[in-house]
């Protein structure tokens, strides 16, 4: 198969630094043309890097050496890149939602026009239709393409980026592509991927889902720490192989996940998840118990980056959601937190921050009731509350009228605790609560959370990083497409276990 | 594992700057207060240029009166800016309860406090209908009420076929407009009483709060528990209710009603609101600062009217405000970003 086909793309030495930091050590890669070449490894292995300065976006360090066809390539230039034949299709597609398929397709490229300048729409539709349909897709071509399914759309991106070139695009690179695809169009996706390589095109297919990489991939390279670690042929390798290339040691013995259930039912839930669903996420069963820390784990797309919002109300939600026994209604976080649940969202500056407020008002806004006096809100007492928890949490500088946007990551994230803790939660609902924020802060922001649980309050939080989970919670929940898979005591699992929990399939799983 | 070394930047918040590069510029900004300080610098030129004509109480008194509709129409935008939303249509509802509260009088002999009474609910009948199309329809604020300000231009005609109404207002009502207290007309009065319960409002309630969250980050303030559909709601109606008060009183201080007195109000409204939002608090409009804004330029433009300007100084003078105001505003969230 592919080691008999040409090599498209050589690389040679390519490192790259980030301020003192490596984050590609010496890699060599090679691709061949007609291949599905899988991209794997954990959060930090740098194949996003080597993705971005494959696209341009960054410039590798010194002493790289690449060809495309046998020709120097320049790596770090988006002109190079293209003009070498490599495609990329990134995670969010880059599409206008409110264009058909059409438009979006000549917008890449221009549109073709006549003698005069005239757009002629004739002619667009059918090289249009054309491409499409050699994809395999028969769809509105003028329908918006916020209104096709997630695959089609996918499809629309993969169009784009190989339209009009056949013959020069060489290399198509799909970063994570499935990242928000429901799992019915995933194979629809892959038979448009197949068709693409089935032309000569060698397809860089990054990945977080080994089932995926079984799937599609007639190769696979793992990176682990910014090195090359392996390439083999996908049919070489089984699954517990591949995990252990991804962590970098062998795979432990499975453990008895039975356990996990005892603590459950030692207490009356707190926080009931009861076949909780949304986007991804489905039918999701979670109990959350006093004094509790349960952690939700799993790779991008799994499903564990929409829990907590789904819990909150932040999005729309099927099932139902329960603190003490008092059913959460969908959306409404107002009521959310009038029940008694606090939240702190991911993307702490979208989702968060009152950036040209200050630190006062952000602390204060969810509740104001206690600062009401005869004249309206009382500062004097809103301050002195503020200074409790600036003190509290260690803030820096301790100036409750510091605006919002002059702290530092750490301190920001330490005030949206604050505003989350002061409504007194009996239940604590954080997605990533550690974004951003350094070292010391992180520690500071574990043991506060330890202290709410201390105090009889429920925690639910959910991270990317085993590290972070294992350090932090009682129980660990793995997501895995969507739905709960095996669940440990974090006592019981180091870091690399979890990751490697997180990394494998729902069906290679037995718990 | 350890969190990608490559971190993209957060997204720059939005605002009236579009994203732009870091610009560190050495000019003077509009800082804190320094309107205050033009205010006096203005005062004192013309003070020296002009000095029998307008260092006199006569000019004062005239001022203080004059820019009280524009006072209150700069307060009226501030609810539902302070919230992050537009509304464009406070010149068409003040137009509309200028012709309503005369005409209610005139035409159907209403007596004046039913008259006002009527008018004022009217103004609000509008805020819902704008709020309803804002947050039901989910039509963004600046269209809605660009749309909405159009129909009441024609709402306005169709009252009284475009007459001027001159007669049947009763003496009473117009004598709420042009009486005097310790030499003040009493609209300067009303405008200091409405200034006051807003600026109440902005700052020491809970609604007050929440708007400004609003202002500053929709999503965000949603999460930390504000709703924000009805505070939305609530600036509108608020903004609404307020300049149809600048509408009765317009007319009780001119004792008739013309088809065109709102629409010229907007403007100045705008400029003065956003010139007030430069001072006192960073980029966040507020109460004390509209109305030093509204003196300061007002103040200018007096002066220059008795250097011997041409009328038309007001406009000039009002579009160029509005532009610097909104550049200063910019500025400044270009150097946070």
């Amino acid at each position: 198969m592919s080691s008999n086909s040409p090599v498209v793309l050589s690389i040679e030495g390519l490192s790259k630094t980030f301020t003192g930091q490596k984050a590609l050590r010496s890699v060599d890669f090679q691709v061949h043309a007609g291949e599905i070449r899988a991209l794997v490894g954990p959060n930090g292995s740098g194949k996003s890097t080597l993705v971005k300065i494959l696209a341009g976006y960054h410039q590798p360090d010194e002493g790289a050496v690449a060809t495309v066809d046998g020709q120097p390539f320049e790596l770090g230039h988006a002109d190079a890149a293209f003009a070498a034949g490599l495609r990329f299709v990134h995670q969010d597609l880059g599409l206008v939602p409110a264009l058909g398929a059409m438009d979006n397709l000549a917008l890449g490229r221009g549109y073709i026009r006549g003698r005069s300048g005239t757009i002629s729409w004739r002619r667009e539709r059918e090289t249009g239709e054309e491409l499409l349909a050699s994809l395999g897709y028969d769809f509105d071509f003028r329908a918006p393409v916020s209104s096709l399914a997630a695959s089609e759309r996918t499809g629309i991106a993969i169009a784009r980026a190989l339209e009009g070139w056949r013959g020069h695009a060489k290399i198509l690179v799909l970063d994570e592509p499935t990242a928000s695809l429901p799992a019915a169009e995933v194979n629809r996706l892959f038979e448009v991927v197949r068709t693409v390589r089935d032309n000569g095109v060698a397809v860089i297919y990054v990945s977080h889902h080994f089932n995926e990489v079984f799937d599609i991939s007639d190769t696979v390279t793992v990176l682990r720490d910014g090195a090359h670690v392996a390439t083999l042929p996908t049919a070489d390798v089984d699954e517990p192989r591949l995990v252990e290339l991804t962590i970098g040691r062998k795979l432990a013995e499975p453990r008895d996940a039975q356990s996990a259930t005892a603590i459950a039912d030692a207490g009356t839930a707190l926080l009931q998840l009861i076949g909780v669903g949304g986007r991804v996420v489905q039918h999701l069963d979670v109990e959350v118990g006093p004094g509790e820390i349960v952690g939700v784990a799993g790779v991008t797309g799994s499903g564990r980056e929409e829990i907590c919002g789904l819990v909150f109300g932040d999005h729309q939600r099927s099932g139902e959601v329960l603190i003490e026994g008092r059913s959460v209604p969908p959306e409404r976080p107002d009521l959310s937190l009038r029940l008694g649940m606090a939240y702190v969202p991911p993307e702490r500056a979208a989702k968060a921050a009152l950036l040209d407020q200050t630190v006062r008002q952000n602390t204060t806004i969810s509740w104001l009731k206690p600062f009401y006096g005869p004249r309206g809100l009382r500062r004097a007492d809103e301050r002195a509350e503020t200074n409790i928890w600036l003190d509290r949490l260690e803030v820096v500088p301790r100036d409750s009228e510091a605006l919002f946007q002059t702290l530092s990551g750490g301190n920001q994230q330490k005030i949206v605790l604050a505003r989350a803790l002061r409504i007194k939660p009996r239940v604590l609902v954080l997605d990533e609560p550690t974004q951003g924020v350094d070292v010391g802060a992180k520690a500071a922001i574990h043991d506060i959370l330890r202290n709410a649980a201390a105090e009889g309050a429920g925690v639910l939080v959910a991270s990317a990083e085993s590290e972070e989970l294992v350090q932090l919670c009682d129980r660990i929940i793995v997501m895995n497409q969507g739905r709960a898979g095996r669940e440990c005591l974090a006592a019981e699992v180091s870091a690399d276990e979890l990751t490697e929990y997180t990394l494998r399939t729902l069906a290679a799983d037995p718990a | 594992m350890t969190a990608s070394p490559v971190r993209e930047p957060a997204p720059p918040p939005t605002g009236l700057a579009s994203s732009g590069s870091s610009l560190r510029s050495k000019l003077p900004g509009l800082n804190s207060i320094s309107l205050l300080l033009i205010w006096a610098a203005v005062i004192v030129l013309f003070g020296i240029t002009q000095t029998s004509t307008f260092l006199t109480t006569e000019t004062l008194k005239t001022l203080a009166a004059d820019q009280a509709i524009t006072a209150i129409m700069a307060l009226a935008l501030l609810l539902p800016l302070a919230a992050g939303a537009y509304d464009l249509s406070i010149g068409g509802v003040m137009g509309l309860a200028v012709v309503l509260v005369a005409y209610f009088q005139s035409h159907y002999h209403l007596g004046f406090v039913f008259a006002i009474l009527l008018t004022l609910c009217a103004g609000l009948g509008i805020g819902a209908i704008n709020a309803f199309v804002i947050v039901r329809l989910r039509v963004d604020s600046f269209i809605a009420t660009l749309g909405m300000s159009s129909v009441l231009l024609a709402a306005v005609e169709w009252i009284n076929g475009g007459q001027e109404i001159v007669t049947g207002i009763s003496t009473k009502f117009t004598n709420l407009g042009s009486d005097q207290l310790l030499g003040f007309q009493l609209p300067f009065y009303y405008m200091l009483v409405i200034g006051g319960i807003l600026w109440y409002v902005l700052e020491y309630r809970q609604a007050g709060r929440y708007m400004y969250a609003i202002g500053s980050n929709p999503d965000a303030a949603r999460l930390a528990g504000v709703r924000t559909g009805r505070l939305t709601v609530t600036a509108l109606l608020g903004s609404a209710f307020i300049a149809s008060l600048a509408g009765v009183i317009f007319t009780a201080e001119i004792g008739s009603a013309t088809n065109q007195a709102g629409p010229p109000y907007l403007l100045p409204a705008f400029a003065a609101a956003f010139l007030g939002a430069t001072q006192f608090r960073a980029k966040v409009v507020n109460v004390p600062g509209t109305l030093i804004a509204v003196y300061a330029l007002a103040t200018g433009i007096k002066g220059l009217q008795l250097s011997g300007a041409a009328f038309w100084v007001n406009d000039l003078f009002n579009g160029l405000a509005l532009i610097i105001a909104v550049a200063f505003a910019v500025r400044a969230s270009r150097k946070r970003a």
